[in-house]
């Protein structure tokens, strides 16, 4: 069987790691793991992975700051979270700490393998053109011509919108945090104002979605932030709660 | 027991300072200082007699003998006082007549020069024998306030040093009657129900304690050494505190009741502390132990889930292993779904101590709350009305999120597929009231009250989808911490609407929110 790329599980729990190592090497990735964050750091500074799932809570160094210490070690390494339901904040902090997505325990495996996926074509993907055209669905977003086309057509959106959509389109698939979003449209002295985004992203569902109400496109990740859906795969919102 | 009644027939309630009982300390003092004036007089008599004869024997004249007389009349005075001091000077008088003013050995007098020495003696003895006595009146008067002072100076400083985790009546009981040497004291704290005393006679005194409380005045005995007076906190009477015993008196009660009341109020003061604190740490200990407990549920439900629709994707079973395989994994969800209900609920129960009360947009906790449940609804349509935008309420994001969510959970599990889930949101009459409308078979009115019970499920609802028993009792619970209600109208053609409804806090006061906080 080919593989679909390295994975690396961090958990310090025997059964989790014994159900992800034999499901997903049945699922065609190579498949490694660690009990603590520690010896996690230890193999990925060894040797290359596509996509590294961290669990938030171990004992020891934790998974906040073995997902920091990993991001300084190898930049470019797909980190996801493995996190407990109701625990937005240890979500953010994630996210804050430099991890690319999060998915919430307990989770089914095809909806894990989706994001182990995507992860992996992240990881192997050459970096983007920051001037390249992206499309999504039939939303269409040109930075070099500051346009938007929905379904061909262009639709007319504010420069804060553009800017806002833009960051979104190029982070697709992955949440983005309230703050991080704000900081990286409005300026670094933000980070508080909800309102705000909320009010841009309501404009921009407007524009864009057929059912503003239910959007297939602009996501909100409940108190955490926003995520723009990946084309192939559909709405990849949160799934277990 | 009889002299319980007496004693209690013999009180006289004392609106200001009282006027019977002071006439009879009055005829007590004349009769106590009966003795002492016939004492005074007869040491006055005998010096004047004494100074006579010295004086006589040695021809003294008039001046001279009259200096004499006038110092006898001092010293008399400011030994005895007054009255002593104005007989002693009579008997001096006449005694100056007889011996010294010519004609000698005689009552009748010649000069009449001698007359007006005569009268300028008695007058300057009488007012110097006054000023001297009410002199010493004042110091005496001085002297005992400033014991007084210094008693409730004493008092109050040790009622700083109370053990404040013990009641307050056992200690601070003892501590007046060393202070201020009753022969017994007894305390009523009328919010314990509780009396406590010291020394003798302590039943009859804590009766006396409790009536000044009830009449919430001043008593006073008979004897007037026994005295009680109400306890006061703020304008509010809180209990009653007598005292029994020599020179007591309306000036000692009325300070030592309002230093009472003042160490019950710290007590209550630091129990209210107290239990607020201890509130506070049940909860985080509850929250610690809710996070342990969740996480030590996930982490097996975990690993089973990944390894049924690991199975299960994993395609090569037979029809019975795939069979048994979906088994697994849809009672494993079951269970997750439940763990996480009974946390949800847990977390109320927990929080109903302090909200984590916020200013909440209506329109963002909706769309939070659909985001959450997208997958859910199925492709269900989903209608926001726009009152709703600009709509604010006053509450605990995480748990309204949770209790709203799990009306649309309800609504997406028995709603007929396909159709639409309406929400609308509007302010009315003081409330902020959030309606979901979905299509579907109605709820029967038998159970349109139960349905918000801890595990109730209605028999038909049984059938058509799984569910926990707990959803809605999460709803009715997190709308009762808010102080708000929830109830759903439900009808044969026009569907169903569960109605969630907050107090709005729109037009609030900061105080009063504040306030409403913590209390709950």
């Amino acid at each position: 069987m080919p593989s679909h790329g390295k994975v690396l599980i961090v958990d310090d729990d025997s059964s989790i790691r014994r159900a992800l190592r034999n499901t997903l090497h049945g699922m065609g990735f190579v498949v490694d793991d660690a009990a603590t964050g520690e010896a996690a750091l230890q193999l990925v500074r060894e040797a290359p992975y596509d996509a590294v799932l961290l669990d938030i809570s171990m004992p020891g160094m934790g998974g906040i700051r073995a997902c920091r210490e990993m991001r300084k070690s190898v930049p470019r390494l797909e980190i996801l979270m493995l996190t407990v339901c109701d625990s937005e904040d240890d979500k953010v902090a994630a996210l804050d700490a430099g991890a690319d997505d999060y998915i919430t325990k307990p989770f089914h495996v095809r909806e894990l393998a989706a994001r182990i996926r995507a992860a992996v074509r992240r990881s192997t993907g050459s970096q983007a053109d920051p001037e390249a055209v992206i499309r999504i669905g039939n939303i269409e977003l040109d930075p070099a011509r500051r346009l938007v086309r929905k379904a061909g057509e262009p639709v007319h959106v504010t420069p804060k919108e553009f800017e806002l959509l833009h960051y979104l389109m190029a982070h697709a698939g992955l949440p983005v945090t309230h703050v991080r979003l704000l900081r990286a449209v409005w300026g670094p002295e933000y980070g508080s104002e909800l309102d705000y985004l909320r009010t841009f992203v309501r404009q921009l569902r407007k524009k864009l979605e057929e059912d503003p109400a239910s959007p297939a496109y602009l996501l909100t990740d409940s108190h955490i932030g926003y995520r723009f859906a990946e084309g192939k795969t559909g709405p990849a919102g949160e799934v277990d709660r | 027991m009889e002299g319980k009644a007496e004693l209690a027939a013999g009180m006289v309630v004392q609106p200001n300072a009282g006027t019977k009982a002071n006439s009879r300390t009055g005829w007590r003092e004349v009769v106590r200082s009966g003795s002492s004036f016939l004492r005074g007089c007869l040491a006055g008599a005998t010096a004047v007699a004494a100074v006579t004869l010295v004086a006589f024997r040695l021809h003294l004249n008039l001046s001279a003998s009259g200096s004499l007389y006038f110092l006898i009349v001092v010293m008399v005075s400011v030994v005895w006082g007054f009255r002593e001091a104005s007989v002693t000077s009579l008997i001096a008088v006449s005694c100056l007549n007889y011996f010294f003013i010519p004609p000698i050995l005689a009552w009748s007098i010649a000069d009449p020069q001698n007359w007006v020495a005569l009268a300028a003696f008695e007058v300057a003895a009488l007012s110097v024998s006054r000023l001297s006595t009410r002199m010493q009146h004042q110091a005496k008067g001085e002297a005992r306030q400033r014991t007084q002072a210094e008693k409730l100076y004493e008092l109050s400083r040790r009622i700083l040093f109370l053990d404040r985790g013990q009641t307050t009546g056992p200690q601070i009981v003892p501590l007046i009657r060393e202070i201020f040497g009753a022969e017994s004291v007894a305390l009523f704290d009328a919010t314990l129900a509780r009396a406590d005393s010291t020394g003798s006679g302590a039943d009859e005194l804590e009766q006396l304690a409790r009536n000044a409380y009830l009449r919430d005045t001043t008593l006073v005995g008979d004897d007037a050494c026994t005295w009680a007076h109400v306890l006061r906190l703020g304008a509010k009477p809180a209990g009653g505190i007598a005292l029994r015993g020599p020179h007591l008196g309306r000036l000692t009660i009325v300070p030592v009741a309002s230093l009472a009341a003042i160490a019950l109020e710290r007590a209550r003061s630091f129990e209210k502390e107290n239990r607020a604190e201890a509130a506070r740490r049940t909860e985080q200990l509850r929250t610690a132990v809710l996070d342990g407990l969740a996480h030590a549920f996930k982490t097996p439900l975990t690993a089973i889930l990944t390894a049924s629709s690991g199975l299960l994707e994993g395609g090569d079973l037979s029809e019975g292993d795939r069979e048994l395989a979906a088994l697994i994994d849809e009672q494993a969800e079951h269970l997750n779904s439940l763990a996480t209900e009974l946390l949800q609920m847990a977390r109320i129960d927990a929080r109903e101590v302090s909200l984590h009360r916020e200013r909440v947009s209506v329109l963002g906790l909706i769309e939070d709350i659909l985001a959450v449940h997208r997958e859910r609804l199925h492709g269900r349509r989903v209608e926001v009305s726009e009152s709703a935008s600009g709509l604010e309420i006053d509450g605990d994001r995480g748990i309204l999120a949770t209790a709203l969510g799990q009306i649309v959970d309800n609504a997406a599990r028995y709603s007929t597929p396909g159709s639409a889930i309406t929400i609308t949101a509007e302010e009315n009459g003081g409330e902020v009231i959030v309606a979901m409308h979905n299509e579907g078979p109605p709820i029967r009115p038998s159970d349109r009250e139960r349905i918000f019970e801890r595990f109730y499920r209605a028999e038909e609802w049984r059938q058509r989808a799984p569910g926990t028993g707990l959803g809605l009792s999460i709803v009715k619970k997190a709308a009762e911490a808010h102080g708000g209600r929830t109830w759903v109208v439900s009808e044969e053609r026009a569907g169903t609407t569960f109605f969630f409804a907050l107090p709005s806090g729109t037009r609030r006061q900061p105080d009063a929110v504040a306030r409403q906080g913590p209390d709950r």
